[in-house]
């Protein structure tokens, strides 16, 4: 696994005291980070670690249960990855768990392999989520550098309009299009049209889900 | 042996004193003028009727009752018709024709009244005991969860390089412990089967299995089935908890009737009978003429969930062995004539019931 695993957290939520211990020992021993909550509550009140991690959840706990706890945290958009684990599953149960989006759906005694797994995909998951949202703040960032003509400049590029079409379109001469699209590609740091292209793109996807 | 048809005699008793009433209203009827509204007297008769008739029947018997007066006035010949007469009659019909109407309700609502207590019996049985299950697993399987996970635990550390054994001893500890709580949890329960609990006083076995009986009439009568009891005066009163004797008794009687409904055709003949027998025991059957037992299942039919019944849970015969071993009993089951079975269970006279 990559470096960053080292601060990865596996938050546990889970009402049985005996459990928790036994998954901190056992995550612990994997050499990964874990938090356990006795309750959701306990676990929103805590202020969590910038880091990339995933919730083992117990689907029964007192109050809200596990599964009505994955739709409250997708409402208050609260992406970390949910593995769930049961002392009573049913087929119907789990298949509204992965419909919702849960890494995995596990039944109490369950293997340990099959947890361990399950917890690397979670962080792995949250890892690209965190990667994707990283590289858009950072477009974002560049983005903010540029001034108003430059950024018009750009829209139209990205269009697919050709300098000559552009310099019409904006009143400027053909040289001073040119010139600002040039400054541009620096300050985004884009290596060919097609590569602004697709910062133009993900821009507008991080712009939507900000 | 001596038997007796005790119920049977009790059933046949009202509708011969209801007859015998009819006939006594109808003479008095008869010899008296037709201005005295004798026939009145009728309504009590439809009204009894409801104790012991079906629907069709109390409708049979209210136009009995008309047929009765009318003829009655026939032969009340010799005052002549007066109009007191016509009317008292007219009056007389209009009472008998009306509780007629009446009886015909409440016999409905006393239909609908044992199909709801018989349903709710029987739903009763099915969650108690589901929920128990569900309940007793769950309690269960906590701790074998953590023992699991804190055995894999110790493994890892003590896999480790350089194993780590301060935290692989916790964590068998930990599990030691877990074991230690299931095993608890296991004997609490058993603690509660036993029936640590039972209400053991002096108990008449014929009187429980007759108010068993009453409880299923609705069953009974739903399920056409023609049911009777061989209740021998010989019993003597005995030891033991009525109502969990009552259940088993229940239990065997709603398993037999599930049986013969599984049958389209055929009599559906349900026979419940006690009887000493020759090793100072008790000893009660359930017979039925149903579907049988196959023969793979005979060894397993006692164990807690096994069943054959699609839905079913596998607990009321498991259920029913217990309270019977805990009476110091033997239950069984043996293959019945032409077909059918019957489950018989033993109850010793006094011996091993004085806690």
């Amino acid at each position: 696994m990559t470096t960053s695993n080292d601060q990865a957290v596996v938050f546990v939520i889970d009402d049985d005291p005996h459990i928790r211990e036994a998954l901190d020992s056992l995550i612990r021993s994997i050499r990964l980070n874990v938090q356990t909550f006795a309750s959701t509550d306990e676990f929103l009140n805590f202020k969590r670690p910038d880091a990339p991690g995933c919730i083992v959840l117990d689907v029964r706990l007192p109050g809200l249960n596990g599964l009505d706890f994955h739709c409250h945290l997708k409402k208050l958009n609260f992406d970390l990855p949910v593995i769930f684990i049961t002392g009573h599953g049913d087929v119907p149960m789990s298949v509204r768990a992965i419909k919702a989006g849960a890494i995995e759906f596990l039944t109490k005694p369950f293997r340990h392999q099959d947890l361990v797994d399950a917890i690397f995909a979670g962080i792995e998951r949250d890892q690209c989520r965190r990667r994707a949202i990283a590289a858009v703040s950072e477009l974002q960032r560049r983005f903010i550098l540029l001034t108003g003509r430059e950024r018009q400049i750009m829209q139209k590029v990205v269009d697919g309009g050709p300098n000559k079409k552009i310099a019409a379109e904006l009143k400027l001469s053909e040289f001073t299009v040119k010139v600002h699209r040039s400054h541009v590609m620096q300050k985004m740091k884009a290596k060919s049209v097609v590569d602004l292209v697709r910062m133009a793109d993900k821009l507008q996807a991080g712009g939507k889900t900000a | 042996m001596a038997q007796n048809l005790r119920a049977t005699g009790r059933t046949l008793l009202l509708p011969i004193t209801n007859a015998a009433l009819a006939a006594g209203i109808f003479i008095a009827d008869t010899i008296t003028d037709l201005e005295i509204a004798f026939p009145a007297f009728y309504t009590a008769v439809v009204l009894l009727s409801v104790g012991f008739c079906k629907k069709n029947s109390i409708v049979f018997v209210g136009a009995g009752c008309i047929a009765l007066t009318l003829l009655s006035d026939l032969l009340t010949v010799n005052t002549g018709v007066s109009e007191a007469g016509v009317i008292n009659t007219a009056i007389s019909l209009l009472a008998i024709t009306s509780t007629t109407f009446l009886a015909i309700k409440i016999q409905s609502a006393k239909v609908t009244a044992l199909e709801a207590r018989a349903q709710l019996a029987h739903v009763a049985r099915v969650t108690t005991l589901g929920e128990l299950a569900a309940s007793i697993a769950h309690e269960v399987n906590q701790p074998l969860a953590a023992a699991v996970i804190n055995g894999n635990a110790s493994l890892e550390w003590l896999a480790a390089r350089p194993p780590n054994y301060q935290e692989a001893r916790r964590a068998i500890a930990r599990l030691v412990n877990d074991a230690h709580r299931a095993s608890h949890i296991i004997a609490q329960v058993r603690a509660l089967t036993k029936g640590s609990n039972p209400q053991k006083g002096p108990l008449d076995i014929n009187e429980t299995i007759l108010a068993t009986v009453t409880l299923v009439d609705g069953e009974i009568q739903r399920s056409q089935v023609s049911l009777q009891t061989q209740l021998s005066r010989d019993v003597p009163i005995i030891e033991g908890d009525r109502i969990q004797l009552q259940q088993v008794i229940l239990n065997l009687i709603l398993n037999a009737i599930e049986a013969m409904n599984l049958i389209a055709t055929g009599p559906r003949n349900l026979v419940v009978s006690s009887q000493k027998n020759d090793l100072n025991d008790v000893l009660i059957s359930v017979q039925d003429s149903g579907a049988g037992i196959a023969p793979e299942s005979r060894d397993r039919l006692f164990n807690a969930f096994y069943t054959t019944k699609p839905g079913g849970m596998g607990m009321g015969l498991a259920i029913s062995r217990s309270i019977v071993e805990n009476h110091s009993g033997r239950i069984w089951a043996v293959r019945n004539s032409p077909r059918g079975s019957v489950f018989q269970f033993t109850l010793p006279i006094d011996r091993g019931l004085r806690a």
